[in-house]
């Protein structure tokens, strides 16, 4: 290879503004919210239940994919608070954007066009699946449902799409092609998915708002987490190890939690002697919708305990492996304050 | 700033590298053909612009628009000068690859047919990371804007410093699911795509891959003359790339938000509607697009003294994820060989395009400096570029 120039890492410019996740929220069979993630089943009354909670008028002749998509990113969107009484976007609407992660998202949409084709011919198709057809029919409708203006991606990298989903988020926020990014990592379940993977899956979307940190301190909005540095290699250690190289601050000892997902690397300095959760062991697979979940956790689990820095690992084997750590946000005033 | 495009390739029914696209398009060579790819009497309509490179038995095989994709950029990273072959391959270099389907088509064949799908081939990171080493694949599903989305967020690791060079790329094959729901939405079935012509009936889809290698324009020395110093060939340079959402309506464009992203794109290059000479169009014969495209185009360009327009998908069907890009790879052409293909089969523009400079009939010669490229895609995401002659 003759590209000239040292390779690039992960880290954005140091000049970069610091970005926070300001709500979460998910929409998982079972949970009844983000703090449910670090919590083993059976999980209390009231949980998510696709049954009901997948109906209502503005669901109606949506993708189940979409569906679950919607139902997460409303309290995310709310927690930020940037939602009015009618579910409209209150921030500014042209540099809202929207990166949804979903891998076997359209699978059964696919599998049921194709199927009535075969029975029926196109005769039998309604026009109301146009959108399905296409991948990215879950960011749209987010867009549509809340007014968001901004660049819209549908990031399909399989078992690592949901941490880089959160990744190019903040290079949308660093470019300055967005002022707000909602991220929602969604995978319904379905009967092609569970012939694919082998085994019946859980439908799954959680979401996360993030923005600049200043832009949250000036609104008012509560900081949940700092997204302090994502990595991405061919395994997860060296994609967390990269991680951890991005960080302004370098880490003193391990990491307070390290959030996996089944298909996971060995321990390593970073994670040695860290509490380990494996999202997917309460939960099955989770594809594309699991760096979003990890990251919904992460901030569950800053929110609720003392820690301090929550690393979260997807991916390897065939596919590339990515990483991102979270770490709790001080405002840089407070830092100001005690140092006087 | 501005971004050197510095290596292209290019699949697509016309022909097999950028070049060969070009000409046929100059030639208005028309390959538009009876749907082979699917049993035809599923459907009510019967044409595609299909590469025709299914096994003799004529049976669909999978990995199609994988395969294309990886030819499209071993094209690009070649005409670049890079080798990928040697030295552990692209390695840490992003591949970003817009699609609208991925490998749905596989996963069709899968279904229905039993054949093998491993679930990471869904998308395109494994595949080009054995070709190529690629370490740092993406695959974005972003609708029909998708390989000019892609090359936003290009141009955005690039000004970051977050990388040197990058590839861009899109690929599509059909598959029958999407196929069938556009048959079965078009009021009109159309035998032909004819963009901006009272005839437009509606689209129909094409398959294809591109791939273009940019660079940072301060990493290259300019040498415009194939090489001759060992720099890379500069075809043009990218000014910039705009990209929003309507966020009005899941399938029809949505005019404020196209005249939003198209003035995004000006205002990032820092140009005007007067530096414009060249729009290569979305022009994807749906009435819809093409009166929404025309109006907008018309009030950002009014007078008689605008840009020339020509659009692509009358000849190359609508590659989908690829065809922003392909547009953008034509443009290029376009300006370095100073000749404008013709909107094929455009004899009677729609009203809404009456006041348009459509090129008709055959090419002209024409030195473009400054070119517009747009793409629009279902889900009300649009993207558009602007590129400068080297």
């Amino acid at each position: 290879m003759t590209a000239p120039g040292p390779l690039p890492l992960r880290a954005l410019p140091a000049s970069a503004a610091p970005v926070v996740v300001t709500g979460t929220g998910t929409a998982v069979t079972g949970l009844t919210g983000p703090a449910d993630l670090l919590r083993r089943p059976p999980y209390g009354p009231g949980g998510f239940d696709p049954v009901t909670g997948l109906k209502g008028r503005e669901l109606r002749n949506l993708d189940r994919a979409s569906r679950l998509a919607l139902r997460a990113a409303a309290p995310a969107l709310t927690e930020a608070q940037l939602l009015d009484a009618d579910g409209g976007f209150t921030g500014e609407a042209d540099t809202a954007a929207v990166v949804v992660s979903s891998t076997l998202g359209t699978l059964d949409t696919v599998a049921a066009l194709s199927d009535t084709i075969a029975r029926e011919g196109v005769t039998g198709l309604t026009p109301l699946g146009l959108p399905g057809t296409s991948s990215n029919v879950c960011a749209g409708y987010l867009a549509i449902r809340h007014g968001l203006r901004g660049p819209s991606l549908t990031v399909c990298n399989g078992q690592s799409s949901g941490l880089d989903a959160l990744f190019w988020a903040r290079v949308l926020l660093a470019a300055g092609r967005a002022r707000t990014v909602l991220v929602v990592g969604v995978e319904p379940s379905g009967p092609a998915v569970t012939r694919l993977l082998g085994r019946e899956t859980t439908d799954a979307a959680a979401a996360v708002v993030l923005e600049r940190a200043e832009d949250a301190a000036a609104r008012g909005a509560h900081p949940r987490a700092l997204l302090a540095a994502c990595g991405r290699a061919s395994s997860a250690a060296q994609a967390a190890a990269e991680a951890a190289g991005g960080l302004a601050a370098p880490l003193e000892g391990p990491v307070d939690l390290w959030l996996t997902g089944e298909q996971q690397a060995g321990e390593e300095e970073l994670t040695a002697g860290a509490p380990r959760l494996d999202v997917e062991q309460a939960l099955g697979p989770l594809s594309g919708a699991l760096g979003v979940v990890q990251c919904a956790a992460a901030v569950a689990h800053l929110d609720a305990t003392r820690a301090e820095t929550v690393l979260a690992s997807a991916g390897g084997g065939p596919e590339t492996a990515a990483a991102l750590l979270l770490t709790r946000y001080v405002p840089p005033n407070s830092e100001r304050t005690e140092q006087s | 700033m501005s971004w050197d495009i510095i290596g292209m390739g290019a699949v697509a029914n016309l022909g097999d590298s950028p070049g060969a696209v070009f000409e046929a398009l100059c030639a208005s060579r028309e390959s538009r053909a009876p749907l082979r790819a699917f049993d035809r009497t599923r459907y009510r309509g019967g044409y595609a612009y299909e590469i025709d490179d299914r096994p003799a038995d004529g049976a669909d095989e999978p990995l199609r628009a994988t395969r294309w994709l990886t030819t499209a950029v071993r094209q690009a990273l070649a005409d670049a000068g890079l080798d990928a072959g040697t030295d552990g391959g692209l390695g840490r270099i992003p591949v970003l690859v817009g699609t609208t389907l991925r490998e749905q088509r596989s996963a069709e064949l899968w279904w229905r047919e039993g054949t093998a799908l491993d679930p990471a081939a869904l998308h395109f990171g494994p595949a080009l990371g054995a070709a190529f080493g690629a370490e740092d694949a993406h695959t974005f599903a972003n609708a029909c804007s998708a390989s000019l989305g892609a090359l936003a967020l290009g141009t955005d690791l690039l000004a970051l410093g977050m990388a040197d060079t990058v590839v861009v790329a899109g690929s599509d094959s059909m598959t029958e699911s999407a196929f069938g729901t556009l048959d079965r939405v078009q009021n009109e079935i159309p035998r032909a795509l004819r963009p901006f012509d009272t005839t437009h009936k509606g689209m129909l889809m094409g398959e294809g891959a591109v791939a273009v290698v940019l660079r940072r324009s301060a990493d290259t020395a300019v040498d415009t003359g194939a090489g001759s110093t060992g720099a890379p060939r500069v075809h043009a340079r990218l000014r910039s790339v705009g990209v929003n959402c309507d966020a009005r309506h899941a399938t029809a464009p949505d005019a404020e938000g196209i005249d939003w992203v198209v003035r995004e794109a000006h205002r990032r290059a820092g140009l005007g509607p007067a530096d414009v000479d060249l729009v290569m169009c979305h022009g994807s014969g749906t009435p819809r697009n093409d009166e929404t495209e025309a109006a907008v185009l018309g009030r950002i360009f009014p007078g008689s003294g605008g840009p020339l327009m020509t659009a692509i998908k009358s000849l190359t069907g609508h590659t989908l994820g690829g065809s922003g890009l392909l547009s953008l790879v034509m443009g290029v052409l376009a300006a370095r060989r100073g000749t404008v293909p013709p909107v094929h089969g455009l004899t009677e523009p729609i009203p809404e395009a009456a006041g348009l400079r459509l090129v008709r009939g055959a090419a002209v010669a024409a030195a473009p400096r400054i070119v517009q490229v747009n793409a629009f895609g279902l889900g009300g995401i649009n993207a558009v570029a602007m590129v400068e002659a080297a």
